[in-house]
């Protein structure tokens, strides 16, 4: 089991100096990131339309708040660089990768792959929304399980796939009678 | 005051209805259910209940909303007692000894301390929101364009710095929060920002698909991400609220719900704000200092008291300055908004009725968790014997359902699960979201305060500077930036010593 949090004593207003779990590195990738994104902000507020045409006043331009967001940005963005350059970001060699981390990737990728596949492919373009909620539903729990570190939990049997079945169709239909008959919710 | 009184009245009697306590009751159930699964919040909890209460009427909805706001904070503690998990980030602090307890066979002794630390303080809370709401929107009436830019301000800044472990992330993610806010229509001229010529985009990032996706779609990822599925512990004694326990512990329970409505007071602070802080004033006050952590009744009290007491505390500022004070509360903001009452200062005097209704649902949402940890905690708790594998699917088909229904767009869906997919990375790198949260909602408003303010000034910065409220909130803002300042923090370090030194040394002398 993990450990609870330390209390806030000593962890929250008072720690000033970052969080020293992230390591160098990460946080050295993060800042270019960060310092990026606010020059883009920047120069597109920069070239944003002042409105002249229509001789608005020139403190109200709309680019105004956006341009000094972008400059905290990469002003902010510049610390965490410089701090995680401190902590020796550049002198450090990155970490190896350990089988955990490499079995939680791949279920990211898998998890992200039928969200999406979900959300941007099954709904919204034909199907009925009950039955690719029942296809999404019942696929995840039988892709979730064959996964699984649990040799039990990852043996395809006929149970489980009937299992898995009735699940998505129960959830699907259940859920869309609730929304759609007594909550008057539109679904997608 | 006494019209106060009577239409505190008018507001309990309007609730006495079955239907009415039925929609509490939903609500709450909901809320708890939510807040036992482990990562799912009451922030998500709300976001998806506003789109399946969007056809109800305002005052039913908004019940609706704050009964699964506090169902999902009292479900949490459930889970941190039970699992060593916090089913809400608000329950952290009763992991420790909550789990302590329930490893020593106690985890229904614990349970019912929870629930009874959470009624009490609850009603704590909502007595506060009655006496401070009306008094800090008169306060709010005062505010002009200066004050309300370095209100926002000071909450993006506050959030970031006391949510998580590294104020710069937390600042950062303050900043992507506002800058989110600026995609699409700005308020004043109607000028696209930041769409690329996307029509879609016109209309902005919708905050309830924003927040469905960094609360919902990254929570399912986080949890189906993580190779090991955990246990819970079996509950073998009673569960039954402990009263007894609250007039022992009472100091603790009255010091607790003080500071979880202080802390709710802050803008974007959270409730785990409100939680660690009592839980430390507890520990810091005991006399039985070592217990905590290992199963302190004390330390569990203080934390579940100083959450839950946060709760109105955060509606306070919400209702009267339309500046939320934690996520859940911003999307209770933004359902207020959906419904057609915007809370902010002008609310007193447009609809006056409704913060003594908002008084009654709180009152309403402690009774039905009282109710629930009376009669339904044993059954509740078997949702957490259910399979992830089995339980996520299901709630990322209802996030889908949340970004779609509010405004039946499929953009909205996509939003969410771009915004789900980034918030998961940021997160796994230390960013919390809070700021974020806080950002998005407050990014129109900082926008719209330093465009008036500068044209009311004529270009001046002096008024943003010069205005006693305006300079309060624009010190504290950039002291709490400039304490990041290694320079600077040895500088208040060494004026903070040579105070305290001088201090203890006259006592010294004296005594």
């Amino acid at each position: 089991m993990s450990e609870a949090p330390p209390p806030v004593a000593e962890t929250a207003p008072h720690q000033v100096h970052g969080d020293e779990r992230m390591p160098p590195r990460s946080d050295m990738a993060d800042a270019i990131g960060w310092l990026a994104l606010g020059i883009a902000i920047l120069i597109a507020s920069v070239s944003m339309d002042r409105l002249e045409s229509q001789h608005i006043n020139p403190y109200t331009v709309p680019g105004l708040l956006p341009g000094l967001l972008g400059i905290a940005m990469m002003l902010l963005g510049g610390v965490l660089g410089v701090r995680s350059w401190e902590r020796g970001a550049l002198s450090q060699p990155p970490m190896p990768v350990t089988a955990d981390q490499r079995e939680e990737r791949r279920r990211i990728l898998i998890v992200i792959a039928l969200c999406a596949g979900y959300g941007v492919v099954l709904i919204g373009h034909g199907i009925p929304f009950w039955l690719a909620s029942t296809i999404f539903v019942s696929g995840s729990i039988i892709v979730m399980q064959r996964i699984s570190r649990d040799p039990q939990e990852r043996q395809l049997t006929l149970r489980m796939l009937l299992k898995a079945g009735v699940i998505g169709v129960a959830s699907s239909v259940i859920t869309q009678l609730v929304f759609q008959e007594v909550f008057l919710v539109r679904m997608p | 005051m006494l019209q106060g009184l009577s239409e505190l009245g008018h507001a309990y009697l309007s609730f006495l209805n079955p239907l009415t306590l039925l929609y509490g009751l939903g609500g709450a159930f909901v809320g708890i259910v939510m807040g036992i699964l482990p990562g799912l919040s009451a922030t998500l909890a709300i976001a998806l209940l506003t789109t399946l209460t969007i056809k109800l009427g305002t005052n039913d909805a908004i019940l609706v909303l704050i009964c699964s706001y506090v169902g999902a904070l009292y479900g949490g503690s459930r889970t941190a007692i039970l699992l060593n998990i916090p089913g809400t980030a608000a329950n952290a602090a009763s992991c420790a000894d909550g789990y302590a307890l329930a490893k020593q066979g106690q985890a229904g002794r614990a349970i019912g301390i929870a629930t009874s630390g959470a009624f009490v303080s609850t009603l704590f809370g909502v007595i506060c929101l009655a006496a401070f709401t009306p008094l800090l929107a008169e306060v709010a009436l005062k505010f002009g364009a200066f004050e309300f830019f370095w209100l926002a301000l000071f909450g993006v800044t506050m959030s970031g710095t006391i949510v998580g472990q590294d104020p710069l992330k937390g600042w950062l993610m303050g900043l992507l929060g506002l800058f989110v806010a600026q995609i699409g229509q700005e308020g004043l001229y109607a000028y696209n920002r930041f769409t690329f010529g996307w029509d879609e985009l016109a209309g902005g990032i919708a905050l309830i698909p924003a927040l469905v996706g960094a609360f919902g779609l990254a929570e399912v990822l986080t949890t189906l991400s993580d190779p090991v599925e955990r246990k819970m512990i079996e509950l073998r004694d009673s569960v039954l609220p402990r009263f007894r326990e609250v007039a022992q512990y009472w100091r603790t329970v009255l010091r607790s719900g003080v500071i979880g409505v202080t802390t709710g007071l802050l803008p974007g602070v959270g409730e785990d704000a409100g939680a660690w802080m009592s839980y430390a004033a507890a520990k810091a006050m005991s006399k039985e200092k070592e217990k905590f952590g290992k199963g302190s009744i004390d330390g569990l009290m203080a934390a579940e008291t100083g959450d839950m007491s946060s709760i109105p505390g955060h509606i306070i500022p919400c209702l009267a300055l339309g500046i939320p004070g934690s996520a859940p509360s911003a999307v209770l903001m933004a359902a207020m908004i959906i419904h057609g009452v915007q809370p902010g200062p002008m609310l007193m005097i447009q609809h006056p009725q409704f913060i003594y209704d908002v008084v009654a649902m709180t009152t309403l949402a402690s009774i039905t968790i009282l109710l629930f940890g009376l009669f339904g905690v044993r059954p509740l708790l078997h949702i957490l014997k259910v399979r992830r594998a089995i339980l996520m699917p299901i709630v990322f088909l209802l996030c889908t359902i949340g970004a779609f229904a509010t405004a039946s767009r499929l953009f909205d869906v996509y939003a969410m699960i771009a915004i789900g997919i980034i918030a998961f990375f940021l997160r796994k790198r230390g960013y919390e979201m809070a700021p974020l949260v806080l950002g998005l909602v407050l990014g129109p408003l900082l926008d719209k305060s330093l465009r008036r303010g500068l044209v009311l000034s004529d270009g001046s910065l002096l008024p943003f500077f010069t205005r006693p409220i305006a300079l309060a909130f624009a010190l504290v803002t950039i002291f709490t930036v400039l304490l990041y300042v290694p320079p600077f923090k040895r500088g208040v370090n060494r004026v903070k010593d040579a105070i305290f030194g001088g201090v203890r040394a006259m006592l010294a002398r004296r005594a």
